[in-house]
């Protein structure tokens, strides 16, 4: 039981980099294969080489529900699973994983934890809303990867049980609703504590600015972006500044 | 900037460009947490938060989902802060975000290349990685890792040098009036990445009620706080 425990944290800690090695070949496959091997230690001699190099085969997915993946995976190899089916498990969860983790962490807790510390300084709060936004950003991080990883090893190929669990399904939505309050809330809080910096008739300047572009990204989305934009209109500016008398 | 202060900002750029994807993913990559950091190191907090909250909105405009390509905005943001503190109000705000919208531009480059050269070595190690071998696995691995952090410190570099010629190079031709132009053209560009970003993310299901019912509140507040 120590050892299982043992090789758990290990894997767990291998984790934090699944993306070290990110490529167009294999994507997160070689980081995953890194993560899994501690899990594979007591294979037996002929079955622990073929199941490190399948653990480093293509894979893709979001990098905090990987554990669900690399955990399954490793307790397949332990219960004896055919090499097809292990594929065709790691297959089957990279939709599933990547969507689930971004619409769980990318469109949800991120965003909602940054337009709260968006709102905090904007009101005054320093770099105290900065550092409470990491403590609890990471509280969530490290807790989603260590049970990720813990349901993965516990389920085995059965894993579609974790992935479907109600409270991963509640705080998907629940956090999409929050994030979307947010994010509304914070944004013309930020936009009034950056207008600070100008003067009143700048003010309106600045409103006028962020009016056109937002109609510019609204309406031309699929070639324009943030920063192409950004810099379009920082490159006129400077131009029309340089001139302007 | 002093020289004394550039090695904690290159140790911190380099930080927060490999925690971006590589290693651990802590979020100190994201522009208020890389922002605030920098104002810290150059004893300048609130100018660290200003430009943090500038690229963060900016950020909302990225979902970082499969392979898809995206500027990097947290060494930006330190090559935003270190150019700011270096100049006097709104000149200082606009030179920042004009480099640290051109470094975010780099960096995005360089990670597009990284990937590739990463392609090419697992590549050309598939042969050792179809062994099991589990010290050719961890060697592929930690390459990548490390060319990460060297990738992360030439991003880092090259923002503080854009930093250390924005002042001597624009500063200087740019009257009150076209520093003024610049900030308000980057940052009302910020404000407008940040609204559109959020949208596309909520779409036009349910969460869009939830977007207008904060939105409302926001207006309410800022009224209320005038």
């Amino acid at each position: 039981m120590a050892s299982v425990n043992l090789s758990l944290a290990r894997a767990l800690l291998r984790l934090f980099a699944v993306q070290g090695s990110y490529n167009y070949e294999r994507l997160l496959g070689v980081g995953v294969g890194v993560a899994e091997e501690p899990l594979l230690r007591d294979l037996a001699d002929g079955k622990y080489g073929p199941a490190v190099a399948r653990g480093a085969h293509f894979f893709n997915a979001h990098p905090y529900l990987i554990g669900l993946a690399v955990g399954a995976a490793a307790r397949a190899e332990h219960e004896g699973a055919s090499p097809d089916q292990i594929e065709r498990l790691r297959e089957t969860l990279c939709g599933p994983l990547g969507s689930v983790g971004d619409r769980l962490v990318w469109a949800g807790w991120l965003p909602f934890l940054s337009a709260l510390a968006m709102v905090t300084v904007a009101l005054g709060g320093g770099w105290i809303a900065v550092a409470a936004f990491l403590v609890v950003y990471n509280i969530g991080h490290v807790a989603l990867r260590w049970w990720a990883l813990k349901a993965g090893w516990t389920h085995g190929t059965r894993v579609s049980i974790a992935l479907h669990h109600p409270v991963l399904q509640k705080a998907t939505t629940v956090l999409g609703s929050a994030m979307a309050l947010a994010v509304g809330f914070a944004l013309p809080i930020t936009a009034q504590y950056l207008a600070g910096a100008f003067d009143s008739w700048t003010r309106l300047a600045l409103a006028a600015v962020a009016v056109v572009a937002f109609l510019m990204l609204r309406l031309r989305g699929d070639r324009l972006n943030g920063l192409r934009l950004a810099l379009g209109f920082g490159a006129v500016a400077l131009i029309a500044g340089w001139i302007w008398p | 900037m002093t020289l004394a202060d550039l090695l904690p900002l290159l140790v911190w750029g380099t930080l927060v460009g490999v925690d971006l994807v590589s290693l651990p993913q802590m979020m100190i990559a994201r522009p208020i947490v890389a922002g605030t950091v920098a104002g810290a190191i150059l004893g300048d907090i609130p100018t660290g938060l200003q430009l943090g909250v500038v690229f963060e909105l900016l950020q909302y405009d990225i979902l970082p989902v499969g392979a898809v390509r995206y500027p990097e905005y947290g060494p930006a943001t330190i090559a935003a802060v270190a150019t700011a503190h270096a100049s006097i109000g709104v000149l200082g705000l606009g030179l920042g975000v004009l480099v640290g919208l051109v470094t975010a531009l780099v960096g995005g480059v360089t990670i597009n290349v990284l990937r590739r050269v990463n392609s090419r070595i697992v590549h050309n190690a598939a042969a050792a990685l179809e062994s099991g071998d589990p010290r050719a696995l961890l060697r592929v691995h930690a390459g990548g890792l490390l060319r990460d952090a060297v990738r992360a410190a030439t991003v880092t570099s090259f923002g503080l040098l854009l930093a250390w010629l924005a002042r001597p190079l624009l500063g200087v031709v740019l009257t009150e009036q076209g520093a003024s132009l610049l900030a308000v053209a980057t940052i009302g560009a910020a404000i407008a990445a940040g609204a559109a970003g959020t949208l596309r993310l909520v779409g036009r299901g349910p969460n869009l009620i939830w977007f207008a019912a904060g939105l409302g509140g926001g207006l309410l507040m800022v009224a209320w706080l005038r």
